[in-house]
């Protein structure tokens, strides 16, 4: 039964419980144990890197100190905070001394960690082994593209992220479970994150793009691993449908829900549930169980 | 190196050279060397030379054919009988001294025989094994047998076998599974089942109960599962009963000895089948009334159909074996009986038959059976149902069809028992499977303890539970007693099936056989030969019950054996084989899943004995063997072998290692291209349409992918738009690939414009940071690019490509000059990969021990670019440092000029003179001409008809046969041309092909080795001037070519043979010039050991060296040239003739006479060959200011002033530099090369002395090219501002009170900037000198539009003149860098010791001939020849030197009498052609 930490970031407590709720689920259908960082602190992301980078650096650290002598890998459900811990990591691979003493105090030793965003945990061969064995349900009838966002792989100098442009893992993944999984040059491009709120524009631009090509694509639905990427592509859909002038419809899942639906959980229809584009009329149109969409 | 080492070593230097690496660098210097009388040993690693020019489609700046340059290329090296070629080869370790090596040299099995192979291409029909065709770079397949293409040297075929297949060596009998897979996938049953059987005599009992160890091994386990080996094994065999028509086995000459083999099971049925086929007489005794052993007696029909079994043994009696039934060997019949009777061996193949006892209680007790004995009697016929409920004990196969044989005999319920659990089990699993589907029960961890009794029949068994401890012997957990788990089983009957062992009750109690305590036979494991020399033995009876197919090894094995103990020959000899196995990875392999046949239905199939197991059908067949992964690639199917009528296959041939002694090392691996995969943001390998450069050049070519139609892979269709991205992989610091590739900006240029000659319409988009069109003709071309062909440049970096999932069109977003965010959407996008060390080189330099830079191009030597940090071992092209072709050939010929002068004492001691049979003599014979019409790939045959022309040369006079080709250059078409010769008798021969300036005298030394004088020989060009002219309209086509041959035709019956002579050739070179290429040439050939006059106009040598400081790399100038100078001047064998002139050169190749002018006097010296290196000036500019204001200055001045004395920067605040200045215009349209690197080097030289300064570069287009991008880096990284301006709107200078004011329209601003300068530096044109003007007049040499000479090839000749015996180097040729000068002018000298290594030289041939008995002096031929040749005689006649004829014809054409005809080219000759024009 595989042991691992976990690192759940602060979205996912708040804004992106439906995420944690999956993942939760999905472990424990899959006898994976998520041991939560014992009093982990925010990554150091959003505005912290950008104010006072030392600062930031010395969050991540903590988090990368508390991890010493636990499980590893440990896995890292937001792209944001994998990105930070990696950079912190990277960073401080180079130069240990901008650690404050009372973190130092927890331990250093930092290449003793391994920190893994939760796709890629997933993704690995014998996690997918492990995941097809237990499949219940075949996905067939859902065509995803599968959107990583940026921060999952980025820099691949500091995510050792073997092909930056072109992850594969929920691709991969994916189609294991029968998902006839749809390839796009759009995994990796920006979903305008943060600025939904001083810059709707921005998003709306970026997103409508994302949609637009989804759809010529062939896709019926969009799969991501980033809670961010997720709200902004299901937040808005109408809206930027309306400036895009054209009917969109492209239920955007998590793909620990996927997952969930594949493994037969009980739960899974409830996870989606609460995303704001019901993926109701498009489950109702697949192969998959009445009970999987019904009440959506 | 020094000058001492090079005269101190005499006696132990070796004349042989090897040249590593055969592109066309490997080749130039192959050639060179072995010209100038040096061995060579060309080394390469793949299957035939070319490298990677072999695959370009055409080249710049000529747009000529790369395969029509470099064919004559490849075959000049295949005939020059000093070059030894090592294909597949490596270099794997090097010792000894410069002039003394010893070269360890690997060579990779081709798996045929290069002396054989006819290229006949039949193997690759044959050959069912496709591959990635690697020379298409993966466009389009290609066969395991294969030869890159048709014009390939050697032309020979090879193999590509990473090893035998872990099918293959996995299986007992060593069948190629992965062979007989191969030929099903493509249908072909036949050849499928031919390979089986060639080591299996039993397909199709195999085919359904082979214990198949092949499946275990098959690579694809690790990704998914086995391919169904046996499954596929059993369609073959079934197929061919449903054809009806058994494939009759092939038996050699029947011999006279007789052999007994003892015993019908599958040992003994191979062993007699493999004898009959090598014609021995084999009879099988069999004990049973049926054949077949365990097959027939121990494996349920349900299994094994009866008539299968029988089938193959009806097969097996087909090749002439003799079967015995009811014939047991005893006391009837012993073994001395069978020696008695005239049998020369026996093989002992008895099999175990012989149930092992449970040694239980009860075990005697009626209906309490053995496995063995039960199944015997069931397939006898003689069973009866053992009882309702039936209990089975054991755990293998014999156990379950024992229980599955009882459930069809009418027992209710059968229960297997077994001690362990169904983990150890050793019953296959589909066969437990099919057991409990047909609803036998298994218990496991049970033991039987005692049978119970009620009366005499069997009614209980007591069994005991057990439990696993620890590991035996077997590997497996042993059971062990639970106590007190003992409980008592009600049955009627029961089998015990725990094993069996050999019965040997048989033979005699005192024979002298051998066997060990479980009765099994002792035979040798190699031989199988027993105790007894004439008795072998095999199967069950040695090993034990084991599987068939192991029994059919050993059946093979005996044969074999017996075999040679007959002939008398080492029973051992040769037959331990060590395999090398291949194995695939399988990682990212996409999943496939296994297809299983069809099973009868378990209700059912219980009540019969009819086979469960069904067949698959043909589709399901070959997509199961679609699955294979090819894991040796070469299958080991023998196909070719059958095919090969040459004979030419070697499936056994193995690497060889072996040494090679050489005196010197030339290193020219090349490059190969930047894996486009490290960029995924242009989506290569993931998007159809996105190709690298070298793919499309192959889309491109005749013989490429798609034979020259220009498509999208994706869907086939036409491309309308292409956009090609510059800098994939170069000037990327992000890759660690900091360095400019050279040659993309020009082969992106010849990509557009060929593309559209290609399809029509086209529209051609270059994305490009700077067009770096620096060699001679590059930048007239890129200008006609975008003039003449419309191919769209777009100054931007693009920073992906998209793809459309449905349409596969890509799309493109960039800034436009002027900021405007751009989408654009292509059809095909091809990236212009860079040039990177080849992987290979790296293994090489570990070998050979030489350094190399961080990129891995070989670590440059101060001023010496040829010399590599070992001595002896030098280095050419690009592996030196990215470049093109030309410089490519330039380096390679001064790499062979090195190579000569370290050696020059052993020329010619390992060389032999070219041998060529006698001549025929054909006087007075009719002509009889033979005609041979090229398709030239699709290049003359998609236009013209070619059979049709065949047919027609057919009817013309005097033509006793014509036959086509594909391509009449490649090797084994000019072998049959010259069989064709011979056994025609031809006398004349006419080829339709090409140009004779590429292609005739390779044409003319095929009629010399078939004994014909070359000179009967006429070439009808209907490519250049027919097809490719008239590409449009085929039929008019036809006709011309029909007419050109017919006109061909005409004048060969009219041509004569001719005879060259040879003439003395004086061994003198003479140098003119006195600069760095002259003193290097001059130096070199003198180290060559050539008696050397150099020629300096001035008072002094070093040229415009003299005023060069450091080069760009910071290599001191002027130590180099002291030192250089100082050897010249010391140097024994060079004349140093300072302020002089050379006004006159007569005579001609090898026989020179120059006249030089010294002051007054003037003096004659004799020499066989001329290097011009005259060199070239700087432009004294006039725009800008130049010759008003002196803070003016040109880049050359500044240097001097950077590098002199005082502070030349003494005041300055701010520099400027305005590029091009005299260059890139209408008037000079030419670039200068040097002068962006040299801006580089000044800026840099400003910065470091004074950082503060600013320095701004006003330029259209950086070319610091190759190695020198790094320091136009380094210059922007030291703060250098680099700005561009438009040569439409060219920066203006005017005089400030405060400095200079420099504007410069700036393009994404669209306003002029403003500069202020303290100093105006103007990087001023390289232009041709007066001495160059005035040479070739004097000379005649031809200079070329911008008044620098002319060599005789840009491409591949370009140290050459089109005038024989002259050669040019350094500046006098076009702008060039210091060590491009050094690396030319040895060139130039390698080039000119091929001619000066000869003592004499041929001469004569097609020259002009006087008849002077006519002859009136009118001397109109003296006055009209360019080159001097006519003189009066003493006769008063003219007469023309022969040896210094050039044979142009002018003084033919202007004889007022006639009387003067050039040989070959005679009046009646032509006319007699030009009157055939009408038929």
């Amino acid at each position: 039964m595989p042991r691992v930490s976990y690192y759940p970031g602060c979205s996912l407590e708040g804004t992106a419980c439906d995420y944690a709720d999956s993942i939760a689920g999905v472990a424990k259908a899959l006898d994976i144990e998520l041991v939560e960082l014992p009093d982990w602190n925010c990554c150091g992301a959003t505005a912290g890197h950008s104010i006072n980078h030392r600062a930031s650096l010395n969050l991540a650290a903590r988090n990368l100190a508390l991890s010493l002598g636990r499980p590893q890998p440990v896995v890292v459900p937001c792209a944001l905070c994998f990105n930070r811990l990696r950079s912190a990591q990277a960073e401080l691979a180079e130069d240990l001394s901008q650690v404050t003493p009372q973190i130092a105090a927890l331990g250093t030793d930092f290449s003793q960690v391994e920190v893994v965003e939760l796709n890629s945990y997933l993704s690995r061969p014998e996690m997918m082994d492990l995941i097809e064995s237990r499949k219940v349900v075949n996905l067939e009838g859902l065509a995803p593209v599968c959107y990583y966002g940026c921060q999952g792989q980025r820099p691949p100098k500091v995510t050792g992220h073997p092909r930056a442009e072109d992850p594969q893992g929920m691709d991969r993944l994916l189609k294991r479970l029968g998902a006839q999984v749809i390839d796009w040059s759009f995994k990796t491009d920006c979903c305008g994150a943060s600025h939904a709120i001083p810059r709707p524009d921005i998003v709306f631009t970026l997103v409508g793009r994302l949609y637009g090509k989804a759809l010529e694509a062939g896709a019926n639905c969009i799969v991501t691993g980033c809670q961010m990427c997720q709200a902004n592509l299901d937040m808005y859909q109408t809206e930027i449908a309306k400036s895009m002038g054209r009917e969109v419809y492209l239920p955007v899942l998590y793909f620990t829900e996927l997952v969930g639906l594949a493994l037969g959980l009980k739960e899974a229809p409830g996870w989606l549930k609460r995303h704001l584009v019901s993926a109701g009329p498009l489950l109702s149109k697949t192969g998959l169980p009445r009970q999987t969409w019904e009440r959506l | 190196m020094s000058e001492d080492k090079r005269t101190d070593r005499k006696g132990d230097l070796s004349g042989a050279v090897m040249v590593v690496g055969a592109g066309i660098a490997g080749m130039q210097c192959s050639l060179d060397l072995a010209n100038a009388g040096f061995l060579v040993h060309l080394v390469d690693r793949d299957i035939s030379i070319g490298g990677n020019m072999a695959q370009l489609d055409k080249t710049f700046p000529t747009n000529d054919c790369s395969t029509c340059m470099i064919s004559p290329k490849l075959i000049d090296v295949a005939s020059n009988p000093n070059i030894r070629i090592l294909s597949r080869s490596e270099v794997t370790g090097l010792e000894g001294e410069p002039g003394d090596f010893k070269v360890k040299v690997h060579k990779a099995p081709r798996f045929i025989d290069l002396d054989v192979c006819s290229g006949c291409g039949e193997c690759i029909k044959a050959c069912p094994v496709e591959v990635p065709a690697d020379f298409n770079l993966g466009l389009n397949k290609r066969k395991a047998i294969y030869r890159h293409f048709p014009q390939a040297i050697p032309s020979a075929f090879a193999i590509d076998k990473i090893g035998s297949s872990p099918c293959k060596v996995a299986c007992p009998a060593n069948v190629s599974a992965q062979g007989y897979v191969a030929l099903i996938a493509q249908g072909r049953y036949k050849e499928a089942l031919a390979l089986v059987r060639r080591d299996n005599p039993l397909p199709a009992v195999c085919g359904r109960i082979c214990t198949r160890p092949c499946e275990s091994q098959c690579s694809r386990c690790d990704l998914d599962e086995p391919i169904a080996v046996r499954d596929l094994k059993k369609f073959l065999a079934d197929w061919e009963v449903k054809q009806g028509e058994m494939d009759l086995p092939k038996v050699k000459e029947k011999r006279p000895e007789k052999i007994a083999v003892i015993g019908s099971g599958p040992a003994g049925l191979s062993a007699a089948y493999y004898l009959a086929l090598e014609g021995y007489q084999p009879t099988i005794f069999e004990a049973l009334p049926v054949a077949g052993g365990m097959l027939r007696v121990g494996i349920p029909a349900f299994r094994l159909p009866r008539e299968v079994l029988e089938y193959e043994i009806d097969y097996i009696k087909a090749a002439g074996v003799e079967i015995r039934l009811n014939s047991p060997i005893g006391r009837e019949l012993s073994l001395e009986d069978l020696r008695e009777q005239g049998f020369e061996a026996v093989f002992m193949s008895v099999g175990a038959h012989k149930g092992l006892r449970l040694g239980v209680d009860g075990e005697n007790l009626p209906g309490v059976l053995s496995g063995v004995d039960f199944l015997r009697q069931a397939s006898l016929g003689r069973a009866a149902c053992p009882g309702d409920r039936v209990v089975v004990l054991g755990g293998g196969n014999v156990a379950i069809d024992a229980a599955r044989t009882a459930l069809r005999l009418g027992s209710r319920e059968v229960t297997i028992l077994y001690r362990r659990t169904r983990h150890e089990m050793p019953a296959y699993e589909e066969e437990i499977e099919e057991a409990l589907e047909e609803g036998i029960k298994i218990e496991y961890l049970v033991a039987p303890r005692r049978f119970i009794a009620d009366g005499r029949q069997v009614n209980g068994l007591e069994v005991i539970g057990m439990e696993l401890g620890e590991p035996d012997e077997s590997g497996r957990r042993r059971p062990q007693p639970v106590a007190g788990s003992e409980r008592v089983i009600p049955i009627d009957g029961a089998i015990s099936a725990i094993g069996q062992e050999p019965d040997l009750d048989f033979l005699e109690p005192k024979t002298d056989l051998k066997a060990d305590r479980r009765s099994r036979l002792l035979a040798n494991p190699l031989t199988l030969q027993t105790s007894i020399p004439w008795v072998f033995a095999g199967g069950d009876a040695v090993t034990g019950p084991a599987s068939a197919i192991e029994a059919i090894a050993m059946g093979k094995e005996a044969a074999i054996s017996i075999g040679r103990y007959i002939r008398g020959e080492d029973l051992a000899a040769g037959r331990q084989r060590e395999w090398s196995v291949a194995k695939v990875e399988t990682k990212g392999l996409d999943k496939k899943s296994r297809r299983r046949p069809p099973l009868a239905e378990p209700t059912g199939r219980v009540r019969n004995f009819d086979e469960v197991v069904g067949v698959f059908d043909e589709a399901e067949a070959q997509a199961e063997a679609q699955r294979c992964l090819s894991c040796g690639v070469c299958s080991e199917c023998y196909q070719c072998l059958e095919v090969c009528q040459a004979g030419a296959i070697r499936h056994d041939m193995s690497a060889q290692d072996i040494e090679l002694r050489v005196g010197s090392l030339v290193l020219a691996p090349g490059f190969k291209p930047f894996d486009a995969t490290q960029k995924p943001e242009y989506g290569y390998g993931r998007y159809p349409n996105v190709l690298t450069s070298l793919q499309f050049e192959r889309v491109l070519s005749a013989s490429g992918p798609f034979g020259g139609h220009v498509q999208r892979p994706s869907d086939g269709r036409e491309p309308k738009r292409i956009a090609w991205i510059q800098c994939v992989g170069s000037r990327d610091a992000s890759i660690g690939h900091d360095f400019c590739s050279y040659v993309c900006c020009m082969y992106a240029t010849k990509q557009a414009i060929i593309a559209q000659e290609h399809a029509a319409g086209l529209e051609a988009s270059i994305f490009y940071m700077d067009i770096r069109a620096q060699g001679k003709g590059f930048d007239r071309y890129y200008e006609r690019a975008k003039k003449d062909h419309g191919v769209r440049y777009v100054r931007s970096m693009l920073s992906r490509v998209i793809e459309d999932p449905t349409s596969h069109d890509l799309e493109v977003q960039y800034f436009d000059e002027a900021n405007n965010l751009v989408s654009e959407r292509f059809d095909m996008v091809v990236l212009s990969v860079g040039l990177a060390p080849h992987p290979a080189a790296k293994a090489l330099v570990e070998a050979v021990g030489v350094e190399t830079d961080v990129f891995g191009f070989a670590k440059r030597q101060e001023l010496n670019p040829l010399a590599t940090s070992k001595e002896g071992v030098f280095v050419c092209g690009a592996f030196q440092a990215p470049r093109d072709i030309p410089d490519t050939v330039m380096q390679a010929s001064g790499a062979a000029a090195e190579a000569g002068a370290l050696l020059a004492q052993a020329r010619g001691s390992e060389i032999r003179p070219e041998e060529f049979p006698p001549e025929r003599d054909i006087r007075g014979e009719e002509p009889r001409i033979g005609v041979y019409v090229c398709h030239c790939g699709i290049n003359i045959g998609g236009v013209v008809d070619v059979p049709a022309v065949v047919e027609y040369a057919k009817g013309l006079p005097h033509v006793v046969e014509a036959q086509e080709f594909l391509f009449t250059c490649s090797t084994d078409s000019q072998g049959q041309m010259a069989r064709f010769i011979e056994e025609h008798q031809l006398n004349r021969v006419v080829v339709a092909s090409c140009s004779p300036r590429t292609h005739e005298s390779l044409f003319r030394d095929t009629l010399r080795r078939a004994g014909l004088n070359p000179y009967l020989f006429e070439m009808a060009n209907i490519r250049d001037q027919c097809s490719w002219v008239h590409a449009k309209d085929h039929d008019a086509a036809t006709a011309k070519a029909k007419d050109l041959v017919r006109m061909s035709v005409a004048r060969a019956a009219l041509l004569e043979p001719l005879h060259q002579f040879p003439a003395p050739v004086e061994q003198t070179a003479l140098v003119i010039g006195g600069g760095p290429a002259g003193l290097t040439a001059a130096l070199n050939l003198a180290e060559q050991g050539f008696y050397t006059h150099l020629v300096e106009k001035s008072d002094q040598l070093g040229g415009l060296a003299r005023r060069l400081r450091r080069t760009l790399e910071g290599f001191d100038v002027q130590a180099w040239l002291s030192e250089l100078e100082d050897k010249v001047r010391h140097n024994g064998l060079i004349k140093i003739h300072l302020q002089t002139e050379v006004v006159e050169i007569k005579g001609h190749v090898g026989q020179f006479k120059a006249s030089l002018k010294s002051g007054d006097r003037v003096r004659s010296v004799a020499h066989g060959a001329v290097v011009v290196a005259t060199g070239a000036e700087e432009y004294q500019p006039t725009e800008f200011l130049a010759q008003e204001d002196e803070r003016v200055t040109t880049q050359l001045a500044l240097h001097e002033a950077l590098h002199g004395q005082g502070d030349p920067l003494a005041g300055v605040r701010d520099v400027v530099m305005i590029q091009c200045v005299g260059s890139r215009d209408e008037e000079h349209p030419y670039c200068s090369r040097i002068c962006c690197s040299q801006a580089v080097a000044n800026a840099l030289r400003i910065k470091e002395l004074n950082p503060d300064i600013e320095v701004t570069v006003l330029f259209r287009d950086i070319r610091t090219f190759s190695l020198k991008e790094l320091y136009y880096k380094q210059a922007r990284d030291k703060g250098v501002r680099f700005v561009r301006f438009d040569a439409e709107r060219p920066p203006q200078v005017s005089p400030g009170a405060e400095g200079l004011e420099v504007l410069v329209f700036d393009q994404i601003l669209g306003e002029w900037l403003s500069f202020r300068a303290d100093r105006l530096v103007l990087s001023a044109a390289v232009r041709p000198n007066a001495e160059t003007k005035h040479l070739a007049g004097a000379l005649k040499l031809p200079l070329d539009s911008d008044g620098f000479f002319m060599e005789a090839h840009l491409k591949l000749r370009p140290v050459d003149f089109v005038n024989s015996g002259f050669f040019l180097a350094g500046g006098a040729h076009g702008p060039k860098f210091l060590e491009e000068c050094i690396s030319q002018a040895k060139a130039a000298a390698a080039r000119a010791a091929t001619i000066l290594a000869q003592k004499e030289m041929m001469v004569g041939g097609e020259v002009a001939v006087v008849d002077g008995e006519r002859c009136v002096a009118c001397l109109t031929c003296v006055r009209s020849c360019p080159y001097g040749v006519p003189q009066l005689n003493e006769e008063g006649v003219v007469y023309i030197d022969p040896a210094a004829c050039h044979g142009c014809g002018i003084c033919a054409s202007q004889c007022p009498r006639k009387l003067i005809q050039v040989q070959h080219h005679s009046d009646l000759q032509t006319l007699f052609k030009a009157c055939h024009l009408r038929a």
